[in-house]
């Protein structure tokens, strides 16, 4: 039992950030209907910025996170006007490539820079573990869980309790509407790019200082989103956040109790128990999804 | 007619989808608190004008002039932001939000200020939707979401209404209560381009009436000089 509790609790701290990094994906693709691909390397991206910030810059570590946090925003907002517009006339598998495309740049770009070495972060915070019972809580378990419970808390405070929050559900049911109501549409796609490239930068952020570094880290990343949106339900932005803490748990469980080779396939098993038993996840609506 | 309170003018418009040219220069132009209904058959390019006028489409030529700016090229959320408010022909109403949100939302971009009452005119001219303000507006019947629609517009406390059809699909019932909202509308002040297909409805609020044919203005006037005569004009539109 105490194994069981303990292998939850750290499977709940990783789904964390599986959530955070479904939860961006979710907002860009509500937003504008395009899965991006690339999100993974956006991610590992914002891991790096703050690597580079903190090693090379020499700032502290809530600076060099705040700041990549910024970079990413910005970069957000530059693909969305750079790559996404200029081509929204075209066929829609042309985001799906486009997102990839970015996605492997960033990825060469950061093999270029840093070769394929593994870079260990220095520790963040030392807060000592405590004890509940017999379960051990480590400082890194109580720091993710706590950031991502006051962002999550935030995020969805504002989507269901704010006039923004409002107008954005609106855009999501209704982008003829919201042009009827006023709504500059280009600029909330673009703005949601921001969003969205932001909060997987919070999540590469939060992964920098427990998880070696290296410029492929990406593709574990994409492929868990993927696998806790579609256990949550495509597009759900609740299902993306119950999706990520589900399957973070579910890779510590099978990787105890049956094989710890399944712990990295379990996203892709989860994947296909899904779309084969119940397509629509736990709290999907259907919809179709074009990429 | 005195161009010193013309509120808006359209010269040589056209617009086309593709190589599909479906406007093709048409002139008219609307007086402060004037009602212009805009007739025509079925595809004749009705709510096309609306949507250049809009901003929803551009135009491949031509002028649209709003209270002396040329918005021909300016992006659909300026021409919201300066007064021109469209309900659309598909409604297009947020399904999953409550009446009031949606209600609300009409006024969130540009009269923020003023939203609670503006909401208290909204539901001065609706009732019904003040009884209905916590339903989702997925669940009204099609009259009530044309309400809504035209509520939501009106929150948005708009210098020039643009009402594409809004009697557009409804039962009998409601088209007298939509066409009296009009009226009433109309009463308050307000200048109005309303496309309409119920000609009773159109002659009964509108001042002045064009006509859209192939893509051009085929032929117009003023609804009184009719004298109750339509039959005129069912022909000049239909045949
Ligand atoms: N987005 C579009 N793309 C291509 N063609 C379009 C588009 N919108 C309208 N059309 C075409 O342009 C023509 C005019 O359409 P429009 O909707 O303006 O007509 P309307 O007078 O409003 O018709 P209705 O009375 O049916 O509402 C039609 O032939 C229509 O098929
Ligand atoms: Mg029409």
């Amino acid at each position: 039992m105490d194994i069981f509790l303990q292998l939850t609790l750290s499977g709940l701290s990783q789904g964390a950030i599986f959530a955070l990094i479904a939860l961006s994906l979710t907002v860009v693709y509500r937003a504008t209907t395009i899965v991006n691909f690339g999100h993974g390397d956006f991610v590992m991206a914002g891991a790096f910025f703050v690597y580079v910030l903190v090693i090379y810059v020499e700032l502290p570590y809530v600076f060099a996170a705040i700041s990549a946090v910024l970079i990413m925003l910005g970069m957000g907002l530059g693909v969305s006007r750079g790559f996404i517009d200029p081509i929204k006339a075209g066929p829609h598998i042309g985001f799906a490539m486009m997102s990839i495309s970015l996605g492997y740049v960033l990825r060469g770009g950061a093999r270029f820079l840093w070769g394929r070495e593994v870079f260990p972060m220095p520790r963040v915070f030392d807060i000592e573990p405590f004890f509940i019972g017999n379960l051990v809580v480590t400082g890194d378990v109580l720091f993710i869980s706590a950031i991502v419970a006051v962002f999550l808390l935030i995020f969805f405070f504002i989507f269901y309790r704010t006039t923004t929050g409002v107008i954005i559900q609106a855009v999501y049911q209704s982008e003829r509407g919201a042009t009827l109501i006023g709504v500059n549409v280009r600029a909330f796609h673009q703005s949601m790019w921001g969003v969205g490239l932001a909060m997987g930068a919070l999540a590469g952020i939060l992964i920098a200082p427990i998880s070696l570094l290296h410029p492929d880290l990406g593709a574990t990343f994409l492929i868990r989103g993927f696998a806790a949106m579609t256990l949550g339900g495509f597009g759900s932005l609740g299902g993306a956040v119950v999706g990520g803490l589900l399957l973070g748990v579910a890779e510590q469980l099978f990787g105890f109790y049956i094989n710890s080779s399944l712990q990295d396939i379990t996203a892709y098993l989860i994947i296909v128990a899904v779309l084969v038993i119940r397509p629509a996840g736990l709290f999907g609506r259907t919809v179709t999804v074009r990429v | 007619m005195d161009t010193h309170n013309e509120v808006l003018s359209v010269s040589g418009l056209h617009v086309s989808y593709g190589t599909k040219e479906v406007l093709r220069g048409i002139d008219y132009n609307i007086s402060e608190r004037e009602v212009v209904a805009v007739l025509g058959a079925n595809g004749s390019g009705k709510s096309t004008s609306l949507n250049a006028i809009s901003g929803f489409v551009g135009a491949s030529s031509g002028r649209i002039v709003f209270n002396g700016t040329d918005i021909t090229e300016l992006a659909a959320h300026k021409i919201f932001r300066l007064g021109v408010i469209q309900v659309s022909q598909a409604r297009d109403l947020f399904p999953g939000l409550t009446v009031e949100h949606n209600l609300r939302l009409g006024a969130a971009v540009r009269n923020r200020e003023e939203i609670e009452q503006r909401l208290e005119v909204v539901f001065n001219y609706f009732p019904r939707l003040s009884e209905r303000r916590n339903q989702q507006a997925r669940s009204l019947s099609g009259g009530e979401q044309q309400m809504v629609a035209i509520g939501r517009a009106v929150m948005a406390n708009p210098k020039l209404l643009l009402l594409d059809e809004p009697s557009g699909g409804l039962a009998p019932q409601f088209i007298n209560e939509i066409g009296d909202i009009v009226q009433a509308l109309k009463d308050d002040g307000a200048t109005m381009l309303m496309v309409e297909q119920n000609l009773s409805l159109a002659f009964k609020v509108a001042d002045r009436f064009i006509i859209l044919r192939d893509g051009m203005v085929s032929d117009g006037g003023f609804v009184k000089s009719l004298e109750g005569n339509h039959d005129e004009i069912v022909r000049t539109i239909y045949l």
